[in-house]
């Protein structure tokens, strides 16, 4: 039997989104050896996804892309993208991840992003990079800024007939690509798992994904990003410019019927930020937001919601009640109106659901690092040292340790940075 | 003589061939950023007929890896020897660029940066901000042409930081550096380490003990060798750059009231040095009698500084009016002093059978409705903790005292964070009865009827009751205060960092780079940057921590080469440029030996310039230029723009 190829880094980083890709520059700007592993096809998380951020309203694409360019040029880190891990286990003073390469079908070495594949390609499926709203082909480049640049064929859509092969000045698809199982060894790890959204058609009252011009906040952030699927703000069913758009808050937190209790944090701000995107795209739009509280807690975030209000968009206190498809493909919201009283119905073009945050990681059988009870990476002393997890020498950063914006995945990235450097520092001196 | 001239000039075609300037223009679409404003293509085709420019390519993101391909593959095959870069401000992408052209094996200072973003397509729109972009990069192109190749001023770093302030995130990171091998010195003004983290008691969500954070944080900090501790401390004067500061610190006996009374509640404890006292921290040891200064030589300077409570106006909801009237933080105090169970809560000898809490004191402010203090500020930002410390504060009342009702006056609840949901269902478990009130109608807090049994009248529009007006009295109304940066305003003048319109420390950004100063080698830590948590101070304060440690790492620092140069064949030595330099011994007088003779000429200092120019400015002789930037550069750019 071929024996597993073994790798060796002072610590390897799970994730290559922003928290991740901050965690591995802070650890290789002293000098160590950093692996990230990441199991999408291409580095940046979420984040690149976004259209700008909040409160500074830069393009997302714009300060994402420095990071992932100074991690995948920095001579002491490794990204190894679309890889699974299977385990990350304490081996007597070591950490050993056990890793899957998922095939690309598509020879990295040999691939050089020039995508006459994808230009050639004739299967169209939905875009889940574009929220599903427009179509990519079965071969691609993952998305215009996507690192590393490699085409990636999905074999459940592909149709195997070959062009692909026949055009690729490089020879590089490979039907025959095999997962590769791989080990990296290292002193130490940082888990930077992130999140997903929760569920859109879990709740019945909200129509369980299948009211058209409902829309969840990371296909908005996709519709406002300036290469998004239809380079301009329209609703989904027919193209219609919406007049009138409502955002849902709370949609998946501090919800028990979606067994997510707790506030996502990122949502006010973010459905605030989207808000002013759409009357910059849509001025004569009316923009509603209904709310609960509205949680603008951070640097420079309550002037923003403030900003936002005098640039007229409107604020109602209300927990939507039910949301159902009306007259003309519009969306219908139910709700008490909590300022005047009554039940109160009112109908808009396009609605977003500002769906909350889950982990998207379980640890459970991979690692020892212990869940909390709201599922996310149990800090060891959320206090004094806010990154430690329960396995020995495995810290965590960013949305994997809870609910985060990008500046609080930012620091939290830095502190575990610091955390695993000290440790690495002291087991050194022990050795 | 003749063929030494012929070789010469033979020599000179040759150099000039090999260094003829093939100027690469890359212009970014930004994505739309630009492209929906500036006609990127008509632009590319534009400059290309520039003289000088080898090649003209645009991109949907320069920035991405396809984007910097293109500019290495230029460099690589010798296509260009020169880059120009039209795209966003160069604050985001000037290392992005500079990376990927010496990764192509060139010099990364042939490189010039045409903002086309914030100084076009997010200003103008239509035919003239194509126009304005072609302009501002035909004098890019026109500067890269005059560029040599830089290199960077290297000089040695003490491996040595100075933290100021002892609060939590002060302490852990002096701890956290020194786990680095850093020698540390911790400079902390009060007498005391723990900061205001000293001043609380139970810690939300996990109702752990302020106190016993503050000994673990302490103690970690006192049993460490590599780690100076100066409490009663001030820095009184810090001059030098990232690698080499030079601060000075003055220890003296307190002076400040704050100070005072935290030493008389340490004097009172009877506690000895090194013990945690409540409401005052840990005095680590004797309180100086005299003054007494120390410098210190120093790598990099992490500032957790920290914060001050907002103290309400006179008569903000009655306060300093009616003496039932007392903030959170006095509260706490109370509560703590006495640790009684039962019944009711008790303040001062009284019975308190209703309390109210009131959200958003002195945070929120709003610009016509909240009074600016006499400085003119208002505290427009959300303070962050109070919500979750209130609504604590609430629940601790609630469990010890089942005879208290609380009364909860919010605007929005703020319960964000991890654990913290659960403090606000618990608050509503706790039969808290919550009052939302809008920013311009705040409650009014006012003496009770005569004959009424409790002391205090609130009167307000309650928006969870369809804004029906609602009178509730009390026995106590306690305002939640919020938090503003701690007086740091001297050392901030004295170190040239800036503050936001907030009043607070301003990072680089506060997005990407939120822990770090523009001044390289200064770095901030916890509460003097933004309203957070003590756990949020931490996080902070290792992010801060990691930024020195790697800063520190290599023994050496690395400066950019932008700084002055002075040719000494031009230079008489007339000291105009060391008289207006506003950096002392940036330049220095110098003297040399010329044809016999001794001459007076500058020296410039590279790892102290800052390369602003004034001592060109005022040159007679023309004798000085800054690397990078210089008059000849200006020139051909001012022409460039005229001719465009």
């Amino acid at each position: 039997m071929e024996s597993k190829r073994e790798l060796k880094f002072d610590a390897v980083v799970v994730g290559g989104g922003i928290a991740g890709l901050q965690t591995a520059l802070d650890l290789a700007d002293q000098d160590f050896k950093i692996a990230v592993v990441e199991k999408d096809p291409s580095v940046g998380g979420k984040m690149i996804r976004l259209s700008k951020v909040f409160p500074t309203l830069d393009c997302a694409s714009c300060i994402t892309t420095p990071k992932m360019s100074a991690a995948a040029h920095h001579k002491n880190i490794t990204l190894f993208t679309y890889c699974n891990l299977n385990s990350l286990v304490r081996e007597g003073e070591q950490i050993v991840a056990a890793i899957t390469q998922i095939p690309r079908y598509v020879d990295p070495v040999k691939c050089i992003g020039c995508r006459q594949c994808e230009y050639g390609c004739p299967v169209y499926v939905p875009d889940e990079e574009q929220g599903g709203l427009n179509a990519r082909k079965a071969i691609r480049i993952p998305f215009s800024n996507a690192f590393p640049q490699l085409a990636i064929l999905d074999a459940e859509n592909c149709s195997l007939c070959g062009k692909c092969a026949r055009i690729c000045p490089t020879d590089a698809v490979d039907y025959f690509q095999k997962p590769e199982d791989f080990v990296i060894r290292a002193d130490t790890a940082v888990l930077a798992t992130g999140f997903r959204l929760t569920p859109a058609d879990q709740k019945k009252q909200y129509g369980e994904g299948k009211i058209r011009n409902l829309v969840t906040s990371l296909q908005m952030e996709r519709i406002l990003a300036p290469h998004g699927p239809y380079q301009r703000v329209i609703r989904p069913s027919d193209g219609k410019e919406p007049a009138s758009i409502a955002y849902i808050q709370c949609a998946g937190s501090r919800d028990k019927s979606f067994g997510v209790p707790y506030c996502s944090r990122v949502c006010c701000m973010y459905a605030i930020k989207q808000a002013m995107l759409l009357s910059g795209a849509l001025p004569i739009a009316d923009i509603t937001i209904y709310y609960m509280d509205i949680r603008a807690f951070g640097k420079g975030y309550e002037q923003f919601y403030q900003n936002a209000k005098a640039m007229g968009i409107e604020f109602v206190k209300a927990k939507v009640a039910s949301i159902t498809e009306g007259e003309d493909q519009s969306v219908e919201l139910q709700y008490e109106n909590q300022e005047e009283g009554g039940v109160e119905t009112r109908a808009y073009d396009l609605a977003v659901l500002s769906l909350g945050m889950i982990p998207d990681w379980n640890p459970q059988g991979i690692c020892d690092a212990a869940p909390g009870e709201d599922a996310f990476i149990k800090s060891l002393m959320p206090k004094s040292s806010p990154t430690l997890t329960t396995m020995q020498g495995v810290f965590a950063a960013g949305a994997a340790l809870g609910p985060k914006d990008i500046v609080d995945s930012i620091i939290e990235s830095g502190a575990a940075a610091m955390e695993a450097s000290g440790y690495l520092l002291e087991k050194r001196r022990r050795t | 003589m003749s063929s030494h001239i012929a070789r010469a000039s033979g020599e000179n075609r040759t150099m000039a061939s090999e260094t003829e300037e093939k100027v690469g223009v890359y212009i970014c679409y930004c994505g739309g950023n630009i492209s929906d404003h500036v006609d990127v293509e008509k632009v590319a085709e534009r400059v290309k007929h520039i003289p000088g420019v080898a090649v003209s390519r645009t991109n949907m993101f320069m920035c991405s890896d396809p984007g910097q391909e293109l500019i290495m593959e230029d460099i690589r095959n010798g296509a260009v020897n020169r880059v120009v870069v039209a795209s966003c401000a160069p604050a985001l992408h000037e290392l992005t660029f500079r990376g990927a052209i010496q990764r192509a094996g060139m010099n990364p200072y042939l490189y010039e940066h045409a903002n086309i973003r914030e100084q076009v397509s997010w200003v103008h729109h239509g035919e003239a901000a194509t126009d304005k972009a072609g302009v501002l990069i035909s004098a890019a192109i026109a500067k890269a042409k005059l560029m040599k190749p830089l290199n960077p001023v290297r000089v040695n770093s003490k491996n040595h930081a100075a933290v100021i302030g002892g609060g939590p995130a002060g302490l852990r990171a002096a701890k956290d550096l020194s786990g680095q091998g850093i020698k540390v010195m911790l400079v902390e003004k009060s007498p005391f380490l723990g900061g205001q983290a000293a001043r609380l008691d139970t810690l939300f969500p996990s109702r752990d003990l302020a106190g016993e954070l503050v000994k673990h944080l302490v103690r970690e900090v006192l049993n460490d060798p590599d780690i100076t501790v100066l409490t009663c401390a001030d820095v009184v004067r810090s001059e030098g750059y990232v690698g080499n500061f030079k601060i000075t610190v003055r220890r003296h006996a307190p002076e400040s009231e704050d100070h005072l009374e935290k030493l008389d509640i340490f004097r009172k404890s009877s506690a000895s040095a090194g013990e945690f006292v409540p409401f005052a921290g840990v005095c680590p040891s004797e309180i100086p009698t005299r003054d007494e200064e120390f410098t210190v030589e120093t790598g990099a300077i992490i500032l957790a500084t920290g914060f001050k409570t907002y103290t309400p106006n006179t008569g903000e909801y009655g306060y300093g009016d009616y003496p039932e009237v007392i903030t959170l933080p006095q509260l706490i105090r109370e509560m703590s002093l006495n640790p009684s169970r039962g019944g009711s809560l008790e303040i001062n000898g009284r019975k308190i059978r209703r309390a109210a809490m009131i959200h958003c004191v002195g945070s929120r402010q709003i610009p016509g409705i909240h009074e600016p203090d006499a400085q003119g500020n208002l505290n427009e930002y959300c303070s962050r903790v109070c919500c979750n410390a209130t609504l604590h504060a609430a629940n601790e009342i609630r469990d010890r005292y089942p005879e208290t009702h609380v009364f909860d006056f919010y605007r929005d609840i703020r319960t964000y964070g991890r654990g913290h949901e659960a403090i606000y269902e618990k608050a509503s478990h706790n039969k808290l009865i919550f009052i939302r009130f809008e920013a311009d109608e705040p409650p009014l807090v006012e003496k009770a009827e005569p004959g009424s049994p409790y002391p205090l009248k609130i009167t307000v529009r309650d928006m969870l009751t369809f804004g029906e007006m609602i009178e509730a009295e009390t026995d106590l109304v306690v305002l939640s205060v919020g938090m503003q940066p701690g007086d740091v305003f001297d050392l901030a003048d004295m170190m040239k960092l800036p503050k936001g319109p907030d009043q607070f420390l301003l990072e680089v950004h506060p997005k990407l780079r939120p822990v770090e100063l523009a001044k390289t080698g200064v770095l901030l830590a916890g509460t003097c940057q933004a309203p957070m948590d003590i756990g949020e101070a931490v996080l902070a304060a290792q992010a801060a921590s990691v930024k020195v440690a790697a800063l520190l790492s290599r023994g050496y620092v690395e400066l950019d080469p932008f700084v002055a140069e002075i040719d000494i064949e031009k230079c008489k030595g007339k000291g105009n440029c060391v008289k207006a330099c506003p950096i002392e011994g940036a330049i220095l007088p110098a003297e040399r030996e010329a044809n016999g003779q001794i001459v007076g000429y500058a020296e410039i200092v590279p790892a102290l310039c800052n390369g602003c120019g004034i001592c060109a400015a005022v040159c007679p002789e023309n004798a000085i230029d800054i690397k990078g930037w210089t008059l000849k550069q200006y020139e051909a750019m001012v022409d460039a723009i005229a001719t465009a």
